[in-house]
């Protein structure tokens, strides 16, 4: 059969973004490849779930049960095994994600059906796959083929395929678990939310954030000065959580917090996509960094090719002048 | 305890310019240095903790060309008992899954409870190897691990979700973790320690250890290239003075001030 | 001729190196600033043996060779010049004297305590009146019965304020010179040793740079160390080893010179580009490295003298000391020199690197006393 099939993944009862995103992608390629697109929801009570997905894809494959209630690999494994077996589509599309990526491998491998993991671009012709993929710290990307072969399973990056409306009415088909229980060998226990800090950086509307350049924790002490010179929160990075240096409730990212902020002033960060996926909401980012190609330049607004301890004592100074002359 | 950590030597790229070479196909690696994977010496290192609470043998696996004989002798002083390198050399292009296929056909022989790799390779960032391995083994895994508590036969493991949500999961042994950066503080080597593994051999495997026939990648390389630049930031440029009186004047221009 | 490090030369480099730059530099302005030593830090790299590199391990130490401790001296002091010379002191001033020339009993007694960072070593051998002419030497040592009677006051004293272990040299015998001269081991809490005063120093501020104030302290005869009249000869030969790593740490820290003046040549821009471009800028930066890597030649080649066992390398060390620790000075003054008026100000670290630089032309032997070593040795 040549379809292409979706994993919809949802999280303490909330479909997550990367869902719209596989679905539209997945709905895009169908097209093109005169196919249908199928969603597969695996989890429990999902009526809901069905309803809000039901104009993105051609057909909903539900699998029901409470075993499904949360994110268990093995069991979606298992389970996904037997759909992949009956309906043999030609691509399947996952996240990139926590999710994703405990899945993904394990399951093609157990199929033995060409794959790989994180994806940009996708081009599908004649039976060939081609995907585009980042690699080097991001700073190159790296066009691949994948073995021929009926069948492929791929993980996207979040961000890259646009979520769009559907338009679509989906058929629902169930699908039995061959599951019930949880094993042993692999239990989910509970969620673990982030300990709540004394300062949300989610609610700041100015956002100044440190990265690997900040080099030493003893310099933090000149952004925070900073910061509160503009009226900012400071937020930062991931290996400035790594080294200890700030605590987690921090670290803006697609392993921290999403931030919006009206200002966001990315200092020494190189601009990763695990950070850039959760500030490029920001409405305004200015990004300090030493090099000119860092990514970072690709996603702000306006940019400052220098050291940032040059740049800060000076703009620390401007920013009080200009409140000044504005009380 | 019998323990396996796999580990990877890459380039380091995170503050490196990065060039592609003449065949379009690599990149130079003249200037660049190398060193073990980030998230490969926290899974050593957690390795090694395992170890010294547990005891049992902790084995070190490396597929690398020989330089990645340096980076397993590291894995040597910091507490790995033994090493094992494949030979890169004698397996063409490698994609993640081929690397799963020969560290499983490197280890399989082996007794172990606990298989770690990092969650991530810096320089191919796949993130899969860790989770093929596990199925090819046949053991469960978790990935993205930032805590491991073992009780008998029991870990109590927690793995990093998106916005800094937590998932607690209770696995049972033999089990493979991907190790996600952060989870301890990797040591240094001591210099007796240093001393001690220049001297211990590197076992070494290659082509008539393991059939290359038998081996198949996933994916093939087509080719590499610098990612277009969509929106570009407006790089502000003069004098500190001037540039820093332009940022006042954006920031103030948006009502922030 | 091989150039190569060998295994465990390379993994030593590679630690210390990382250590180096993750644990000793981001310190290194603060205890510049405030010469605080850096005594966390010293426990750090006692344990991981940085502290016995070259002593035996039956001793408690790592039992590496001579070029190992050059490179080790070399990455710390390129992060830190003050743990530079606090590590390269306890190693070569007073363990390797004490491995070298100690009686069975102190070496037990002794070098495990320094090599676990227990007490630290200094090395007592400047006064006031007496550095690099040794036999002006005024401070004196009385047999009397089981014991020597120490006095006298030493100088410019390097871990002094820290240590627990000191290597003193005075006279036995005044009227033998040179021969009349004796080394002993002081322990800290000796009864009538005290502290005197705290040097403020230009650069390697952290090092507890003290006076040593012996009045009538009570030394067990089993504490000299080697023969009596044996003190310049001891004296002479711990100098040649400690050459060796004076010399690395003058190459450590022209190499942060040289990193310093390259990161800034390349982000500071004048005349609408980066000035690095300027060939003026690229010539200083050209004969920096040049002469980096030809100190650090001379310096190796020491180290594999001492590896050899030579008995005597005291023109291989003199060179290396006195070639490493010129070039030191003028690579920290060029890379100023690069960062123009900014480097004059303490916003950059080369700041400090260059009054760092400086002591290596003073102490362990000037640049004058080397320069008559290694003559000598060729009219000789």
């Amino acid at each position: 059969m040549n379809e292409i099939f979706a994993l919809v993944e949802h999280r303490q009862g909330a479909i997550r973004d990367i869902t719209y995103e596989l679905l539209s992608c997945g709905r895009k390629l169908a097209e093109k490849e005169n196919t249908k697109l199928t969603a597969i929801i695996l989890g429990h009570n999902t009526d809901d779930l069905v309803q809000i997905l039901k104009s993105q894809a051609h057909r909903l494959l539900v699998v029901d049960n409470d075993v499904f209630k949360d994110f268990n690999s093995e069991l979606y494994q298992i389970t996904l095994n037997e759909i992949m077996k009956k309906h043999n589509p030609m691509l399947f599309l996952m996240g990139h994600s926590a999710f994703g990526m405990d899945l993904c491998p394990a399951l093609a491998t157990q199929l033995g059906v060409p794959f790989t993991t994180d994806c940009l671009d996708i081009e599908f012709m004649e039976q060939k796959l081609k995907v585009t993929r980042q690699i080097y710290d991001g700073k190159l990307n790296a066009k691949v083929q994948l073995r021929e072969n009926p069948g492929y399973m791929i993980t996207l990056r979040s961000g890259c395929f646009p979520a769009g409306e559907g338009s679509l009415d989906g058929s629902v088909e169930r699908f039995d678990t061959p599951v019930s229980t949880q094993p042993d060998y692999r239990k989910f226990i509970e969620y673990i939310e982030a300990a709540v800090g004394e300062v949300d950086i989610t609610k700041s509307d100015i956002l100044v954030s440190v990265g690997r350049g900040i080099k030493d924790q003893a310099n933090l002490s000149i952004i925070e000065d900073f910061a509160s010179a503009i009226g900012g929160v400071v937020a930062c990075s991931r290996p400035v959580v790594d080294a200890g240096w700030m605590a987690k409730d921090r670290q803006v990212g697609s392993s921290g917090k999403t931030v919006k902020p009206k200002l966001y002033i990315a200092l020494g960060i190189s601009g990763a996509f695990q950070h850039i996926v959760g500030m490029k909401g920001a409405d305004t980012i200015i990004a300090v960094n030493k090099d000119p190609n860092a990514p970072i330049f690709s996603e702000a607004d306006y940019g400052i090719v220098d050291d940032l301890f040059k740049v800060m004592p000076v703009l620390k100074t401007k920013i009080s002048e200009v409140k000044l002359a504005k009380g | 305890m019998d323990i396996i950590v796999c580990i990877k030597r890459v380039a380091q790229t995170a503050e490196a310019e990065v060039k592609i070479d003449s065949s379009g196909k690599d990149i130079i690696k003249d200037r660049l240095t190398f060193d073990m994977n980030e998230s490969d010496t926290y899974a050593l290192e957690e390795a090694i903790l395992l170890k010294e609470k547990f005891g049992g043998t902790l084995t070190a696996v490396s597929l690398g060309t020989v330089e990645a004989e340096d980076t397993l002798r590291i894995a040597l002083a910091k507490g790995a008992d033994s090493a094992i390198r494949i030979k890169a050399e004698d397996f063409q292009e490698l994609d993640g899954y081929k690397t799963a296929q020969l560290l499983k056909a490197a280890i399989k022989d082996l007794k172990f409870d606990v298989v770690f790799t990092g969650c991530i390779a810096t320089d191919d960032y796949y993130s899969l190897v860790g989770v093929t391995l596990a199925e090819l083994l046949g053991v469960p895994h978790a990935t993205l691990v930032t805590k491991i508590v073992i009780q008998d036969t029991k870990a109590q493991v927690h793995r990093e979700l998106e916005g800094g949500l937590v998932e607690h999961l209770e696995m049972t042994l033999p089990v493979l973790f991907t190790i996600q950066t952060g989870i301890n503080e990797p040591r240094y080597a001591s210099l007796i320690a240093i001393r001690r593994a220049a001297k211990k051999e590197i076992k070494v495997i290659g082509a008539s250890e393991i059939d290359p026939a038998n081996i198949q990648a996933n994916a093939s390389l087509e080719e590499l290239f610098t990612p277009s630049v969509g929106k570009r930031a407006e790089i502000l440029t003069g004098s500190m003075d001037e540039i820093s009186a332009k940022v006042a004047g954006i920031i103030k221009e948006k009502g922030l001030l | 001729m091989n150039f190569d490090l060998t295994n465990d030369q390379k993994m030593l480099q590679d630690q210390v190196k990382k250590f180096a730059d993750s644990v000793l530099a981001p310190v290194a302005p603060d205890i510049d600033k405030s010469a605080e030593f850096p005594r966390d830090n010293i426990k750090k790299m006692a344990e991981l043996g940085l502290l016995g590199i070259i002593v035996p391990e039956e001793y408690g130490g790592a039992g590496f060779d001579y070029i190992s401790l050059a490179i080790a001296i070399e990455e710390i002091s390129r992060a830190c010049a003050s743990t530079g010379v606090i590590v390269a002191v306890n190693n070569s001033l007073v363990g390797y004297p004490i491995m070298q020339f100690g009686s069975e009993e102190l070496k037990k007694k002794y070098l495990p305590l320094l090599c676990k960072g227990e007490k630290l070593g200094a090395f007592g051998l400047t006064e006031s009146n007496a550095g690099s002419d040794v036999a002006a030497l005024e401070t004196t040592a009385r047999l009397d019965g089981d014991h020597y009677i120490l006095n006298g006051t030493k100088r410019f004293i390097t871990n002094a304020g820290e240590a627990g272990i000191y290597v003193v040299f005075a006279y036995t015998n005044k009227e033998l010179k040179h021969k009349g001269i004796s080394a002993f081991i002081v322990e800290r809490d000796t009864p009538g040793f005290s502290l005197g005063k705290h040097e403020d120093l230009m650069g390697i501020r952290a090092t507890a740079n003290c006076e040593l104030i012996f009045e009538d302290v009570k030394i067990p005869k089993e504490n000299l160390l080697g023969k009596e009249g044996g003190g310049f000869k001891i004296c002479m030969n711990t100098l040649d080893v400690s050459r060796i790593d004076i010399g690395a740490q003058a190459v450590g820290i022209a190499q942060s010179a040289l990193d310093e003046a390259v990161r800034y040549s390349k982000e500071r821009k004048a005349f609408g580009q980066p000035i690095c471009n300027f060939e003026m800028v690229q010539s200083m930066l050209a004969e920096m490295a040049t002469e980096i890597q030809a100190a650090r030649m001379l310096v190796y080649f020491a180290g594999y003298c001492k590896n050899k066992g030579m008995a005597r390398f005291s023109l291989e060390s003199a060179m290396a000391k006195y070639y490493a620790s010129s070039i030191c000075v003028d690579v920290a003054r060029k890379a100023v020199q690069i960062h123009g008026g900014y480097g004059y100000t303490k916003d950059y670290p080369i700041e400090r690197i260059y009054r760092d630089a400086k002591i290596l032309e003073l102490y362990e032997g000037t640049s004058e006393i080397q320069k008559i070593v290694i003559a000598r040795e060729l009219v000789r």
